[in-house]
């Protein structure tokens, strides 16, 4: 990113084949629909070369790169646009994922599809932070750079999330056999 | 060690980040509480079966997208967010269009550039051109999809400066896009419209009612360029009530500058 904050903007392809497929698992794990995710990865590369003289290369490159991504989401969540991320996706039932697959019969007797629904109806912040950890395997420290919180807060809302998403797991289940 | 202490301790376990002495801590507790026990296997298996979840891939069109949008950043302004069309058949006829645009103005060029005096025939011509383009900008500004829209503003700034309906477009774009990167892009694209009055009302009116500080920043820059002198009381109104600091330092600055 240093070299494309000094003019060499052909480098941005370099950052965009590292990391176009993580941001849009991100991007798609926090609204569920590819159209929108795609555009958002679009826009945090744009956003990159637009304040591309704000980088500082002394910090980490990923932070820097999460933290516009998440005000691109942000942004167009807040916009003002007619429906927000999560009624967007549940109206637009373009969910990556929606055909049954092998997975459902995975480990535990789990079900997959069930957890992606359990993830899906997370409070944003709490699946953020899941999605961060487990999803781009990030360090907790990282995590707390994005959030803007200590390393400690960030282990005590990942555990928090985690039986969020218990509850939320086994009330899907629930509904499920009766 | 406490239960409590013990579940602060479960996102390093989970993701094997606990260094020795808090690995045996941890073991201990749990071998002695069944309680943080069983929490800490059932939420491992769920932290597991997060892991197995597959991962999303992108379609082929983000790649081409970019490394389009990209050399279109590299070549200029104008065309740095003109991106290509990958989906419904509406856009693609809309792209069709733009494609029929490109050619009858290759084939204008070639038949009537050298031309000292404009016969009636070109002049027709060319405000078919203008016709088209409107017709293409005013459809992308209603796409869904904020490239789209961004094409559409692209497709504005080739509009003639007198048009009206892409104007309006382009200011109603400024004030309810829920895009940021689209609402910026308008803001750069009314630029040509200056000399219209409508514009400068435009402006004001969409200065007041924008949340977005880079937004603000940017119709702030506007006002200065344009030199819109009456912009003084939604300028001050900034300076007194905006949040951010950057855009009330921006007020105060063009205050200076415009009087």
């Amino acid at each position: 990113m240093a070299r494309v904050s000094a003019g060499e903007l052909s480098k941005l392809a370099v950052l965009f084949e590292r990391h176009h497929r993580a941001l849009f698992r991100y991007f798609v794990s926090m609204s569920r629909t590819r159209e929108m995710a795609e555009d958002l990865v679009q826009d945090v590369f744009f956003r990159m070369l637009r304040y591309r003289s704000s980088y500082d290369p002394s910090r980490p490159f990923t932070a820097w790169m999460y933290q516009i991504a998440r005000n691109a989401g942000i942004d167009q969540k807040r916009g003002g646009e007619v429906v927000g991320i999560e009624e967007y996706m549940e109206r637009h039932a373009e969910p990556a994922s929606s055909s049954p697959g092998p997975e459902e019969h995975a480990s535990r007797g789990q079900n997959l599809n069930l957890l992606r629904r359990a993830l899906d109806r997370l409070p944003r912040d709490k699946r953020e932070i899941l999605v961060l950890s487990r999803f781009q395997n990030m360090k907790y420290e990282q995590i707390g750079e994005i959030l803007g919180c200590e390393t400690g807060t960030v282990k005590v809302r990942v555990y928090r999330a985690m039986r969020a998403l218990e509850q939320i797991y086994f009330a899907l289940e629930k509904e499920k056999v009766s | 060690m406490t239960c409590e202490e013990t579940k602060q301790l479960f996102a390093d376990y989970w993701s094997d980040g606990l260094n020795g002495e808090d690995e045996i801590k941890l073991q201990e507790h749990l071998g002695a509480c069944e309680g943080c026990r069983k929490e800490a296997e059932r939420l491992g298996a769920l932290w597991r079966d997060l892991g197995a979840l597959p991962a999303e891939q992108p379609g082929p069109g983000l790649r081409s997208r970019f490394y389009d949008s990209l050399a279109a950043f590299r070549s200029g302004a104008d065309d740095r967010f003109s991106q290509p069309s990958h989906r419904s058949p509406a856009k693609q006829m809309v792209w069709q269009i733009a494609a029929g645009i490109a050619l009858l103005l290759a084939g204008v060029g070639a038949g009537y550039g050298l031309r000292p005096n404009q016969s009636p025939e070109l002049s027709q011509l060319r405000e078919e051109v203008a016709n088209m383009r409107q017709l293409v900008a005013l459809s992308l500004l209603q796409q869904q999809s904020a490239s789209e829209r961004l094409r559409g503003v692209s497709y504005a700034l080739r509009a003639e400066p007198n048009d009206s309906e892409v104007l309006g477009a382009l200011l109603d774009t400024v004030k309810r896009d829920s895009n940021v990167n689209v609402r910026l892009a308008a803001v750069d694209a009314l630029h040509p419209f200056a000399s219209s009055p409508a514009t400068r009302n435009g402006i004001l009116q969409a200065l007041t009612k924008q949340d977005a500080p880079l937004v603000q920043v940017a119709l702030i820059d506007l006002l200065v360029d344009l030199k819109i002198k009456q912009a003084e009381p939604e300028l001050r109104q900034l300076l007194q009530n905006a949040g951010d600091a950057g855009v009330r330092q921006r007020a105060e600055w063009a205050l200076e500058n415009l009087q």
